[in-house]
């Protein structure tokens, strides 16, 4: 039987399940299904793994696709383990405005980064026919290099700001107990604090590995040639030639296989080596001399700013007239204007879509991360596994799950923008748990238990005490939800239906041959549209921290 | 069953109601927090568990909450069994350790919600938000955000969201253990007035011996999951029934009483302070030479460490006696009253 105290922890976890039972283990069991079927779907076989895994252009695509995501995870690291202990550590000037841009490639849509690459520095791009005309040539940026820079440049947050953390959290007396025991400061650094801070680098580096893993934009936008994982699973699911959902499958089982692994081996390693130091105060700044000064100030700010330059770059573009794909170097509106004139359903689609994405995220991800950690037992641990999942899932494979599963049966959701909002509110259900579980962490047990002791049953406690606690943590998360699901592309691509296209469709399909034009102005578009929601809720974050 | 119904009348003041707890039992994994404990706390009592941590203290008191199910046994409030009722249905007042005071809400607010939550008229709640502040001494503190507040007020306001919802039972987790020496010593006097005028009975969780003998009405002693001894403070502490509870009340000597130089082949308990100087001694009692090995003056009292002739070193307590010199190797005699002494098993 069901105790009192358990009835809104068991609704709440059967309620989980349930949605992530359908939305995400079923379109992936079938997923895996197809790989294992024949070409009747009737027997079960591995020929289709051996079919896949013996063709040399497959097995370059996984090579190529772990070849870049190691490069693009070690060139990150690099770049930003020094940024950030320079942010945590040096006297930088405007560290609060360098912070503020630096969180932004985490909004912004990659493929628009790298698509303005191509427009600038591309085959037929306006600096590469700019330097043609001095007589200067340069490298392509298509195939690997271009891609390993765009990731770097579009997820070098994803380390940096751990880390920028983890440098704060060092608790000045491990230095100072260091220094006494007679270590150089240089010394203090490699022995001491990057020993301390190595587990932040490496969850840091682990996200940006597996975001190469699953991104489908940026190599669609510059691979050419190459061939890639995640775009090649997509290729053969929609297929200009006979759909192959067996193919496809067995590429999304691989990549997921290889995304899972990658976790195990991060769990294994950080499952050992977890530092707590409980910093009293942030570190103090270190003194350094003016040269050392200047050096990080310049390496800090150029950092940020090139990575924002090809979004900054697309925005003055849209403002250029292009023919076709061409650029003219002319001042138009001509872009816009054929946008909103063609294309203001797919603003309307996008807003709505990445609303409700933002609804039902927050919907399935606060009760459940409320769920995970407050209630400690079995059944809490698997619901929190279940929810992380979609993390190790590439959009495209998870949305030729939704199409596998949910184009006849039935649940039919195929064709409707509801498909759409049910693949995006999955795919960010683990940073809605994770966020909700870190603000629970926060919110004392006790406080819950004087409610109820006071006369409120568990669920109004839920209403009255714990959400509004959380409601700044819940605000964020909805921002969040709603600008990275407005730039989505990988699922989008494969489920959108005719009149539900995207902001991002309409770029995508302006890519793969339409006008570069609209391309630009509808990337501007989405610019706008993912920094006033950001930009509100600075301002919201900044007056509630200055309120209390 | 309605929150209403649940709950009894509202109105239903000064209402006295004791506690009864039957064969109660609660293991986690294989520990045994609490062991088989039966209890009867009579109506208006202020009642204490003791023990050290880990002794199932809390866990019985949550039990009684509601936050801790058992895995055995009963508990009744008066005539009713509650340990079925869900924790919001049991009509408790408790304040936490931590204070757990709602930072979302002012402090009439933390004081209005058990009101707000038995639907309680919004004038009656007005006034019985002032009275519950002004007894607390925190009149005209209504407005205020708790993050504004000390830590004693903090649990001032917790006391008076307790005291407000004028519950059948009130419990407290170690609500004074977060706050510094000074104020726990008067905060732990204003908590027994508040409850003796009130009438409420009361459980009261701690591990500080002294904290428990100054507010309770009766006290058990908890070890290891059972009740070790139950009774009123000064019998606790002058009779222990067992030897942890000799040694866990203050400090002792427990020694075989052959070494005090009796005939019986038993164990006793000799406080510190029951030991004099065989000269300030009435006749009758026995006197033991002994070498001081150990001093140590602690203002108001002197503590001693000496050593008998065949080798046992007894602790000795006085209260400070400017005319008498004292220092580590001085031969002194020791005396004690045979009569006084505490046989434990």
């Amino acid at each position: 039987m069901i105790s009192p105290q358990q009835r809104l922890p068991v609704t709440i976890a059967v309620l989980g399940f349930a949605f992530l039972g359908l939305f995400l283990l079923w379109p992936l069991f079938n997923v895996f299904g197809a790989s294992l079927l024949d070409s009747e779907g009737t027997r079960f076989t591995l020929a289709n793994y051996g079919k896949m895994l013996g063709r040399p252009f497959y097995r370059t695509a996984i090579a190529n696709t772990l070849e870049i995501g190691a490069w693009a995870t070690l060139i990150t690291t690099l770049l930003a383990v020094p940024f950030a202990f320079a942010m945590a550590r040096l006297p930088v000037p405007g560290k609060a405005a360098i912070l503020a841009m630096a969180s932004l490639p985490l909004v912004l849509p990659s493929f628009v980064s790298a698509y303005a690459i191509v427009l600038m520095l591309g085959r037929s791009g306006i600096v590469t026919h700019w330097l043609q005309g001095w007589g200067l040539g340069f490298g392509s940026v298509y195939g690997k290099g271009g891609i390993v820079t765009v990731y770097v440049l579009t997820l070098y947050p994803y380390v940096l700001l751990p880390t920028i953390a983890a440098f704060k959290a060092v608790d000045v007396s491990m230095e100072e107990a260091a220094q006494n025991l007679g270590s150089s400061p240089a010394r203090t650094v490699r022995t001491v604090i990057l020993p301390i801070v190595l587990p932040a680098i490496l969850a840091g580096a682990l996200l940006v590995f597996i975001e190469t893993l699953e991104n489908f934009g940026v190599p669609f936008v510059l691979a050419e040639d190459q061939p890639i994982f995640a775009v090649e699973a997509f290729k053969l699911f929609i297929g200009e030639t006979a759909p192959n959902p067996a193919s496809a499958g067995v590429l999304a089982t691989l990549l997921i296989l290889t995304t899972a692994l990658v976790l195990v081996i991060q769990r294994r390693f950080l499952a050992s080596r977890r530092f707590a130091t409980n910093a009293r105060q942030v570190p103090p700044l270190l003194k350094v001399g003016r040269a050392a000064r200047a050096l990080s100030t310049v390496y800090c700010w150029l950092v940020v700013l090139v990575a924002l330059l090809p979004f900054f770059a697309i925005v003055v573009l849209s403002f250029l007239e292009f023919r076709g794909p061409v650029l003219h170097g002319n001042f138009s509106t001509d872009n816009f204007a054929h946008l909103f004139g063609r294309e203001m359903r797919a603003l309307g689609n996008t807003l709505l879509l990445a609303s409700g994405a933002a609804l039902g995220t927050t919907l399935v991800g606060v009760p459940v991360g409320y769920v995970v950690t407050r209630w400690r037992n079995g059944a809490a641990t698997l619901l929190d596994v279940v929810a992380m999942l979609p993390f190790a899932v590439a959009g495209t494979v998870l949305a030729i799950g939704f199409v596998i599963s949910f184009n006849s049966g039935w649940l039919v959701l195929t064709g409707g923008p509801l498909i759409l909002i049910l693949a995006y509110t999955v795919r960010k259900v683990p940073f809605a748990v994770r966020s909700a579980s870190a603000i629970v962490h926060q919110i004392d047990l006790s406080l819950e238990e004087a409610s109820v002791s006071l006369g409120r049953s568990p669920a109004e406690t839920f209403l009255r005490i714990v959400v509004p606690l959380m409601l700044g943590g819940i605000t964020s998360g909805i921002v969040l939800t709603w600008v990275t699901v407005a730039s989505e592309l990988s699922s989008t691509v494969v489920l959108y239906s005719g009149q539900w296209r995207t902001m991002t469709v309409v770029m995508f399909q302006a890519l793969e041959g339409g006008s570069a034009g609209v391309a630009t102005a509808a990337a501007s578009l989405l610019i706008v549209v993912t920094l006033i929601p950001i930009a509100l809720l600075y301002r919201l974050v900044k007056r509630y921290e200055l309120g209390s | 069953m309605s929150v209403q119904d649940a709950r009894g009348p509202q109105d239903d003041e000064g209402q006295m109601t004791s506690i009864v707890i039957k064969g109660a039992r609660r293991a986690f994994g294989t520990v045994r927090a609490v062991d088989g404990v039966d209890l009867a706390v009579a109506e208006g009592e202020f009642f204490t568990l003791l023990g050290p941590s880990g002794c199932g203290k809390t866990t019985l008191l949550r039990m009684i909450a509601g936050f801790t199910e058992l895995d055995a046994g009963e508990i009744r409030f008066g005539e009713r069994r509650i340990d079925k009722l869900s924790a919001h249905r049991r009509d408790i007042g408790m304040v936490f350790q931590n204070y757990a005071v709602f930072p979302n809400l002012t402090v009439a607010g933390n004081v209005a919600y058990g009101l707000k939550a038995r639907r309680v008229s919004a004038v009656e709640i007005g006034e019985r938000v002032e009275q519950a502040l002004a007894l607390v001494q925190l009149k005209g503190y209504g407005e205020r955000q708790p993050h504004q507040l000390s830590g004693g007020q903090l649990q001032r306001v917790a006391i008076a969201r307790a005291l407000v919802i004028r519950p059948q039972v009130l419990l407290f987790d170690e609500p004074l253990s977060n706050l510094d020496a000074r104020l726990r010593v008067s905060m732990r006097g204003e908590i027994r007035e508040l409850q003796k005028s009130l009438g409420i009975t009361s459980i009261y969780v701690t591990h500080d011996q002294e904290e428990a003998m100054s507010v309770s009405d009766r006290i058990a002693l908890m070890n290891a999951g059972k009740l070790e001894q139950v009774g009123v403070p000064a019998d606790i502490y002058r009779k222990p029934a067992t030897r942890f509870a000799a040694e866990f009340m203050g400090t002792t000597n427990l020694v075989e009483a052959t070494r005090l130089g009796l005939a019986a082949p038993v164990w006793v308990s000799l406080r510190p302070e029951a030991l004099r100087f065989g000269e300030d001694a009435p006749a009758g009692w026995r006197r033991l030479p002994a070498t001081a090995t150990h001093v140590e003056m602690l203002g108001p009292l002197t503590r001693l460490e000496a050593k008998l002739a065949n080798g046992t070193v007894l602790r000795m307590a006085m209260l400070d006696a400017p005319q008498r010199q004292l220092s580590a190797g001085q031969a002194v005699t020791l005396a004690f009253d045979a009569n006084q002494l505490t046989i434990v098993p």
